[in-house]
């Protein structure tokens, strides 16, 4: 490495650190970019055109592949024997981790909507948590760049909640499928709007990426680059510099400060060796993701720093929140024996439910105080090791010539809405280091301590309600009635895999991290850019949000150097 | 002389149930529950289950999927399992018998895999052929019994009978899944995809109209 004076350690190369490398390198910085898992080409391994027959256990999700065999996820997953984390007593807490080049970005839902200005000042409107530091206004052109880097079918209607974007920023949408057509209809009943989704997969070639062809499961990754996975859309022109260096299996565990107080480079260890190694840079950008990059600051401790750097307010690992996710079954008597036909479209959705009743809650006549929206899944998939999971319900104790007139029957017919909403921030919900796990190099791990609270609860009884007013109203039944209780309902924090916080961003070093630009308050040169900065958390999807805050914080590095 | 639905029970119980979540270690207050690392990793002694084999891994090439555990079914058991996958899933005309498909041996890789909710099938399915091996005289399931068996468990499972019901539901659910993702399976559901195309035109008008959208 002496042979190689670097500009920039970015830690991790998914959406944050894949960003910071793709716009550091075009800079013209030179960087060095840590990833803890395996080089991955997804032009090269993704099983597009394998079928599902062709999979062990028919492509059935196993703890080594949680979203089946197929999935673009390798060496992660829920439970990794080599890296423990705890939970407080009495919480819960899934956390899933991809140990790959791209990280998480090669699997994910792809709903990539935009925060509006009032969720960027959520503590405003309601008194919970904090505002995030800066307003849609100032935010709005990083949204644009992020869209049109990542690439984002979508439309435009002028929605309270969901800001349209300028001209040139999103691709057109594919026309709706058989099933998304019926949740249309039944919101056009309810008087609630579905419209366009807003899905990270182009429609138009660009970039010198090709357009979707609409024929392969978009989990699996995509060898024709049509989705946004880093590895085909940000690591590739960042590597066409010449000033992009990658090193894999590379597990970062601590800054290093130099006597005047900055970063001078990172410390990690070879997953495979178990050596440790220091590479130096100008400045550090911890895009590890939000838990990870929260662990190596407290991890990185020293005289000035006793607590780990960016523990002075005593806020980090503060304010931990995922999505709220909560599912429900409906079964489509107008779907059944239908005639064949190709309904895969682009596999992800293509329309998707908008939070309707933030008026309504802006005039505080809901008992929550944040919104949610509705996805939709199901239809005409291929079948799979789940297809036949409502039979007991809907057909049970059938079999022979019965049981196959059956399957026939009721394939395709059935659709789930999934609840995705806002958590609000509280302190309490928070990660430390536990003080005796350790993971397979010795470094000390995370403990989780995040609840739900009543607010998340009450959300998701009316989301529940909600859901199973839509299958209705779409002309669907319920496979099976909501639960009376909604902590029965709503799956555990972390499962929605939206997990942020931890590392608040904010204009009070008393009360946040990292400055608004994710400078971590006393260390000028290092940045946390991954969803450690989020001060709350919108319904909406982080993903995007966290491409355009690593936009932002590599154009501002990029200026603070250029100064220097 | 005990009742072979309570030998059925005692099998079950016997062969129960998966792993401990895993195991506290340290903690700032009280004990945390610790996910992942190698304590209470195991699982389940090898020796109940059968099973000791490892699965595909974290990492498995997915350009060549490749089974990696061994099958386990004893041939008389692989017989009486296609004569039970061909009552629940008969031949009909231009509908070939689950047997026909392969169903069986996708059973066997089923049972055969060391992940928990394949295990758990696999406590499930064995002991249901054991109590079915002691409802018969013969020792091959021949096509006629094998219909008699599965209508007989139909109406125990449709009069809640445990644990009847749930084999019932957990071998008919492992023959459809290898039925119905078979490429011939696929085909009769009428799933239609894998075809790459420059558009995406949406469902067809007749689609449409029988839709009523």
């Amino acid at each position: 490495m002496a042979a190689e004076p670097f500009d920039v350690i970015v830690v991790g190369s998914g959406a944050a650190g894949g960003t910071a490398a793709y716009a550091l390198t075009r800079a013209g910085m030179r960087v060095c970019l840590l990833e803890a898992g395996r080089f991955y080409d997804p032009e090269r391994e993704t099983p597009m055109f394998q079928r599902t027959a062709a999979a062990p256990l028919r492509d059935a999700g196993t703890p080594d592949k949680p979203f089946g065999f197929y999935d673009a996820t390798v060496d992660g997953g829920w439970v990794l024997p080599e890296e423990p984390f705890a939970t407080a007593p009495g919480t819960e807490f899934r956390w899933f981790r991809a140990r790959m080049l791209g990280g998480r970005t090669n699997h994910w839902g792809r709903v990539a909507l935009r925060y509006a200005d009032h969720d960027f000042k959520a503590y405003s409107r309601d008194g919970y948590g904090a505002d995030w530091p800066f307003t849609y206004a100032e935010f709005a052109s990083w949204y644009d760049q992020a869209e049109r880097l990542v690439g984002v079918f979508g439309s435009n209607p002028g929605l309270p909640d969901q800001p349209d974007s300028p001209p040139g920023c999103l691709q057109p949408p594919p026309v709706p499928r058989s099933f998304e057509r019926l949740i249309m209809a039944g919101g056009r009943k309810l008087g609630r709007p579905v419209v366009a989704s807003h899905t990270a997969v182009i429609t138009r070639p660009s970039n010198g990426r090709q357009a979707c062809f609409y024929a392969t499961p978009c989990l699996r990754g995509c060898s024709i680059r049509a989705n946004f996975q880093s590895p085909t859309v940000l690591l590739p022109p960042a590597r066409e510099t010449g000033r992009l260096t990658t090193i894999t299996h590379a597990q970062a565990y601590e800054v290093e400060l130099g006597r005047d107080g900055k970063a001078r480079g990172v410390h990690y260890v070879d997953r495979l060796t178990h050596r440790h190694h220091f590479v130096a840079g100008r400045a550090v950008m911890l895009g590890a993701s939000a838990m990870e990059s929260v662990r190596m600051l407290f991890n990185s401790k020293n005289s000035r720093y006793p607590q780990g750097i960016g523990a002075d307010s005593g806020l980090l690992g503060c304010g931990v929140m995922d999505s709220t996710g909560s599912n429900v079954w409906g079964q489509f008597p107008q779907m059944e024996n239908l005639p064949p036909f190709n309904d895969d479209g682009a596999w992800l959705p293509h329309v998707y439910i908008p939070w309707w009743a933030w008026p309504e809650q802006r005039a505080g006549k809901l008992p929550f105080a944040r919104g949610y929206h509705l996805e939709l899944y199901g239809g005409r998939l291929e079948p799979s090791a789940d297809t036949f999971d409502f039979f007991d319900s809907v057909s049970p104790f059938t079999y022979g010539r019965k049981l196959k007139a059956e399957a026939r029957r009721y394939y395709g017919s059935f659709v789930r809405l999934s609840q995705r909403g806002e958590m609000i921030p509280r302190e309490h919900n928070r990660v430390q280091i536990d003080p005796v796990l350790k993971d397979a190099w010795g470094i000390p791990s995370l403990r989780f301590d995040v609840r739900w609270s009543e607010q998340e609860l009450r959300q998701t009884a009316h989301a529940q309600q909600s859901m199973a007013e839509f299958i209705e109203a779409s002309g669907g039944k319920l496979v099976a009635p909501l639960p009376q209780d909604p902590a029965q309902a709503i799956l555990p924090p972390g499962r929605i895999i939206h997990e942020v916080g931890g590392a608040r961003a904010g204009v009070d070093p008393e009360k946040s991290v990292t400055d608004a630009f994710g400078r971590v308050w006393g260390v000028p040169n290092l940045y946390v850019i991954d969803g450690g900065v989020f001060a709350s958390s919108a319904h909406k999807n982080p993903t995007l949000t966290i491409v355009a805050f690593a936009l932002r914080a590599s154009d501002h590095l990029k200026r603070e150097l250029h100064h220097a | 002389m005990p009742d072979r639905r309570e030998t059925l029970l005692w099998l079950l119980r016997a062969l129960a149930l998966s792993a401990a979540p895993g195991m506290a270690i340290g903690s700032l207050n009280a004990e945390p529950r610790v996910i992942g690392g190698t304590a209470g990793a195991a699982g389940p002694p090898a020796a109940i289950h059968g099973i000791d084999a490892d699965g595909y891994g974290r990492d498995p090439d997915l350009r060549h999927p490749r089974v990696t555990w061994p099958l386990t079914l004893e041939p008389e058991q692989k017989t009486a399992v296609a004569a039970l996958a061909d009552a629940l899933l008969p031949a009909e005309e231009g509908s070939p018998a689950a047997s026909a498909l392969g169903v069986p041996d996708f059973l066997d890789e089923w049972i055969s895999a060391p992940y928990p909710q394949q295990r758990t099938d696999r406590e499930v399915i064995l002991a249901g052929l054991t109590w079915i091996h002691s409802q018969t005289a013969h020792a091959h399931l021949s096509a006629a019994s094998a219909e008699a068996v599965v209508a007989r468990l139909s109406a125990l499972a449709a009069a809640g009978r445990e644990p009847q019901a749930h084999f019932f539901s957990r071998l008919r659910n492992v023959c459809l899944i290898g039925y119905y993702t078979s490429m011939s399976g696929v085909a009769q559901l009428g799933y239609v995809g894998y075809q790459p195309s420059a558009t995406f035109k949406g469902p067809p008008p007749e689609v449409l109209a029988l839709l009523g959208v």
